[in-house]
């Protein structure tokens, strides 16, 4: 300030009231505009860039309305699992009963194969539930289902409710 | 003298109160007494019955046992009694009368055992182990009365042996219109599934019958007496096999009593041994060996204990005289054919029954002789 006195200040001004812009600086202001500003823009480092983008992008997207999406599949999918988990513990308790009932008649517990050995094996694209209920071999077989039966059937215990009887008439 | 009278009276009513006083209190000590002592006596009558239960089943149970079976239905439970040391037992017929591949458990084994000789008639089986065995003494069950106390001693489902106590309720002859071979004794006790075959007894621990059936809800049962199960076992011995006797003839109550008997001989079969054999149809029936006949229902026993080769005496009244004839009883038709019930419909376990499962032994006619 105490370079320029106020006489010159007011000379400049004087000065600057007559400084015309040359031709077309006008039309051209908002594209030099543009121009300055991406200019500004890419002399930013790139991940800057990315970064700022996709702040935006998320900004136009409504993400509250998006998060039911998500949640909704989460769900789907945990109940898929917790089904399909039942569904491959139902055939263990009767490979063991099997195991047990073989090992009760004195025989070898060669009969039933248990369904863990085969499901590595076994595993394919298709559902869970149909490839362990029908490509697994059957936990029974009739006989042996027969011969069960007759075992655990219990005994009669004997009284009849009417007493035999079938004379007729008085004859002797 | 106002004042001597009132000093008299005043003694004469201490006199009174003193006699109240005492008599009240030997009323109340009586009236007292009275009570407890029949109290006592009650609980000494219980605890007297108690012990004999208790002294029945003690020495009675070791000769009972279950019996396992296999007939074509599966596996079949009951129960049975040594009648002798040598392991013969008596068992219901829906017991052991049908199966086979028998079993004993005894002395805590499982010991085979065979059928020795069935008789439908009576509803009674005899089973025998190959072994030493304790034996039920056998009463009589003529000695038994209505409300006469008994014991039963049976395998009711799985469980172990079990007493029941009861009485004689009754002696009958029919059950819902069905007539018995035998008179049946009914008797109070509570009988469970697998008690068919037990022995019951008297308070002596003598076997007086054998449990066949029991009766609506269990609550009572119907029992065989003792002495069907000896002729059955008597016929064995002798002939190998069971021989029900018969005689040919039909009796209906009369219209009136003659010589104490209501039995009118109505029908006399045209083939022997009722033909030629002296009776004749409107004879009183009264006695045929040792069974009195004074109802038609007698007939039944009279029947069931003739034996088939035997003679038998049956004695009549005709025309105000008592005459006896001497009858050799013939084989008995329901033994002959398939017996028939009421309905005309042949019993289904009979239908396929063979009569002598035991080897025949061949049959006296004539030596022998029915009292």
């Amino acid at each position: 300030m105490d370079e320029f006195n106020d006489n010159e200040i007011a000379k400049l001004l004087r000065l600057k009231r007559y400084e015309q812009p040359p031709p077309g600086y006008f039309e051209n202001f908002l594209h030099e505009f543009h121009r300055r500003q991406r200019d500004e823009l890419l002399r930013e480092p790139l991940w800057r860039i990315c970064l700022d983008r996709g702040h935006d992008f998320m900004l136009r997207l409504n993400l509250p309305a998006l998060t039911s999406y998500p949640v909704a599949v989460t769900a789907v999918l945990v109940c898929a699992a917790v089904i399909s988990l039942k569904l491959y513990q139902t055939p263990a308790p009767a490979s063991l009963a099997a195991q047990d009932r073989s090992v009760s008649n004195g025989q070898p517990l060669q009969v039933f194969a248990t369904p863990t050995n085969n499901a590595d094996a076994e595993w394919t694209l298709a559902s869970p539930a149909a490839t362990r209920f029908f490509s697994a071999p059957s936990l029974r077989n009739p006989t042996e289902s027969a011969f069960t039966h007759t075992r655990a059937t219990p005994p009669r215990y004997v009284l009849d409710s009417v007493p035999v009887s079938y004379e007729t008439t008085f004859k002797f | 003298m106002r004042r001597l009278s009132n000093f008299k009276r005043v003694p004469r009513f201490g006199l009174l109160r003193v006699g109240l006083a005492s008599t009240s209190v030997i009323v109340i000590a009586f009236s007292g007494a009275t009570p407890s002592r029949a109290g006592s006596a009650e609980e000494q009558s219980a605890s007297s019955i108690s012990r004999q239960v208790k002294d029945v089943f003690a020495r009675a149970a070791k000769a009972v046992v279950k019996i396992h079976a296999i007939d074509p239905h599966g596996e079949l439970c009951g129960t049975g009694f040594f009648a002798d040391p040598t392991g013969t037992l008596y068992t219901a017929y829906s017991v052991g009368g049908e199966a086979e591949n028998f079993t004993v458990e005894f002395n805590g084994k499982k010991i085979p055992a065979r059928q020795v000789v069935t008789d439908i008639r009576s509803g009674l089986a005899m089973l025998k182990i190959d072994t030493a065995t304790p034996a039920l003494p056998v009463g009589k069950s003529d000695e038994l009365e209505v409300a006469t106390p008994v014991v039963t001693i049976g395998f009711p489902l799985d469980l172990d042996e079990t007493p029941n106590f009861g009485m004689i309720a009754g002696f009958d002859h029919k059950y819902l219109g069905r007539y018995f071979s035998t008179t049946h004794l009914r008797v109070n006790a509570t009988t469970q599934r697998g008690e068919a075959g037990a022995p019951l007894l008297n308070l002596k621990g003598e076997v007086v019958g054998i449990i066949v059936s029991s009766l609506e809800n269990g609550s009572s049962c119907y029992a065989v007496p003792i002495e069907a199960a000896e002729k059955i076992r008597s016929d064995f011995v002798r002939f190998g096999e069971v021989r029900h006797g018969w005689i040919g003839a039909n009796v209906t109550e009369a219209p009136a009593p003659v010589e104490g008997s209501r039995a009118e001989i109505t029908e006399i079969s045209a083939t022997p041994p009722a033909t030629g054999s002296g009776l004749r149809s409107g004879d009183i029936l009264l006695q045929v060996g040792k069974v009195k006949v004074r109802e038609p229902e007698d007939v039944l026993d009279a029947s069931f204990f003739l034996t088939a080769g035997d003679v038998v005496p049956i004695t009549v009244a005709r025309g105000g005289e008592k005459i006896t004839f001497d009858v050799q009883a013939d084989v008995h038709p329901a033994v002959k054919n398939v017996p028939m019930l009421p309905d005309g419909t042949q019993l289904p376990a009979a239908a396929t029954l063979k009569f002598n499962r035991a080897i025949p032994l061949g049959l006296q006619p004539g030596s022998q002789r029915t009292p």
